[in-house]
């Protein structure tokens, strides 16, 4: 049993605060979707969880199980477990995909790395991701399209095998087939693997495919209501503006 | 493959076949120093190996025919040395040329001439840059229809490190197609610079450049090591990826690349 734990977390991207005060608790066999508006901070979330460089906390903690991961390098952080499928995955020219899993799992496994099992179950999971063999051998997301490049993120997500994935708008950009493939087999892997997920996404459409535990509104840097999934009813009825009161939160209503 | 091998300035072997014409001259004219002309008269594929122990100079002249296909593949080892191309290729010739660089010093100028119509040159270069390295390439497209892509790529890792790049198109070459896409990724303090110019009189053409020195950017490293890499892993890969890719090289020449590769990043 894994926990991922967030305590009064307050971050500063560029001189502006973000996050505020920002508090949270999962653990493994919980989904978690995290919605709001634009701007609100989501991503920001996703990323200083995973460790991005010029991200500073300027208060609170971020604990994996035992370990506070504060100041911990973002490699460090995907060895204990953590993973983050990004909104916008970069292309990088001239390393391959296959080349890219191969150094981090074997980076991960170290002597326990096996070539054959790496090569096995690459097959397998670009087959169920319905993905292109030949994408595996082409650079990194190189022209890939939006759809592929989040299919690409479904597919190392599946070979490093985290027990805490964190998927920022994975259904943006994504056409209808490509949304049901890539919601399917993060829910599958979900049901095989028992993780932490954290979810954060604008939309409905893609919880049709991955059920949360919990929901969670956020606004400004903060979490102001969280319930089940009778809270995303109610926000595709009302919009995020139920949830703010000019421009304050209501979380005191909520309450 | 055919094969030139070229030891302090003297070709100390060439396996050509009859598709390939050389002729060795030692001290031209106006260079005091020693020239190789190639002529490549028929489509064909030419190694060409460099290694200096001392600092060196070299002159070369690289004709291609009309209507023929060629590719050089070029690597460079050993010394620092000052070296001068000369490229002449004529109507629908197409030249396809790679150059592998790990020296203690380059000074080179490379003059391209698209000469007949249709006329294309594709130039890749790759160098890790261990000391003082400049260069200076310029394409002239002396006639219509005439194509260039030059790429320039350079990792510097101890003093400095320059790419000139020129484009000449004068008034009346139409339809041709002028691209430049120069990168420097710099791990020193060191000065590195890209000059890329393009001089055009003509508007019926397609024209890009790019130029871009620095070091990986900040997400690319992240994203790398959100996956489990380490920094210096992560590093590693990118370099690797900056400096292989584009390359159309053999087995045996890739083995040969990487093994220079890691003696840094291993």
């Amino acid at each position: 049993m894994h926990k991922l734990k967030i305590e009064h977390l307050t971050v500063e991207v560029e001189g502006k605060v973000i996050l505020k005060d920002f508090n949270m608790s999962m653990k493994s066999g919980e989904i978690h979707a995290i919605m709001g508006p634009n701007g609100t901070g989501k991503s920001t979330l996703s990323k200083v969880l995973m460790g991005y460089p010029s991200y500073r906390i300027i208060e609170g903690t971020i604990t994996y199980d035992d370990t506070v991961m504060n100041d911990l390098q973002p490699d460090k952080r995907a060895r204990l477990g953590l993973f983050l499928g990004m909104q916008m995955p970069l292309e990088i020219e001239g390393v391959t995909n296959a080349d890219f899993l191969r150094s981090a799992l074997s980076a991960k496994e170290e002597d326990q790395f096996s070539l054959m099992k790496f090569i096995k179950k690459l097959d397998t999971v670009v087959e169920k991701l319905e993905m292109d063999k030949d994408m595996i051998h082409r650079g990194i997301n190189q022209g890939f399209s939006g759809g592929e490049r989040k299919k690409n993120e479904i597919l190392q997500m599946y070979m490093l095998e985290p027990s805490c994935v964190i998927l920022d708008e994975i259904d943006s950009g994504l056409d209808v087939d490509s949304l049901r493939i890539v919601g399917q087999n993060a829910m599958n892997y979900f049901h095989e693997e028992q993780p932490i997920v954290l979810l954060i996404t604008h939309y409905q459409r893609l919880l049709e495919y991955i059920k949360p535990t919990h929901v969670h509104i956020m606004i400004d840097g903060t979490i102001v209501k969280s319930g089940d999934i009778s809270l995303v009813e109610e926000i595709e009825k009302f919009g995020y503006d139920k949830f703010k009161k000019n421009g304050t939160h209501v979380i005191e209503e909520m309450k | 493959m055919n094969k030139i091998l070229i030891e302090n300035d003297i070709v100390v072997s060439a396996a050509l076949s009859s598709k390939i014409k050389i002729s060795f001259l030692e001290q031209s004219e106006d260079f005091s120093v020693n020239k190789l002309v190639v002529d490549i008269l028929k489509d064909s594929k030419l190694e060409i190996v460099y290694h200096n122990e001392s600092a060196s100079k070299l002159d070369i002249l690289i004709r291609v025919s009309e209507g023929v296909d060629a590719k050089i593949t070029e690597i460079r080892t050993g010394n620092f040395m000052k070296i001068r191309y000369r490229y002449e290729i004529d109507t629908d010739g197409h030249l396809f040329v790679q150059k592998i660089h790990h020296m203690k010093g380059i000074r080179e100028l490379d003059t391209i001439y698209l000469n007949g119509e249709r006329a294309k040159i594709h130039y890749i270069l790759k160098t890790i840059a261990t000391k003082r390295e400049k260069y200076d390439i310029t394409v002239y497209h002396q006639s219509k229809y005439t194509e260039s892509f030059v790429q320039t790529n350079g990792v510097n890792l101890e003093e400095t490190l320059d790419f000139h790049v020129s484009g000449v198109v004068p008034a009346g070459r139409v339809g041709s197609i002028v691209d430049q896409k120069n990168r420097i990724v710099n791990f020193t303090e060191g000065n590195c610079s890209i000059h890329p110019n393009l001089f055009i009189d003509e508007y019926d053409l397609v024209a890009n450049h790019s130029a871009w020195v620095g070091t990986f950017k900040e997400e690319e490293l992240f994203y790398l090591q959100s996956r489990g890499l380490s920094e210096e892993m992560a590093t590693c890969l990118l370099v690797k990826g900056f400096l292989l890719s584009d390359l159309e090289l053999t087995n045996k020449q890739k083995e040969e690349f990487d093994n220079i590769i890691n003696q840094y990043w291993r």
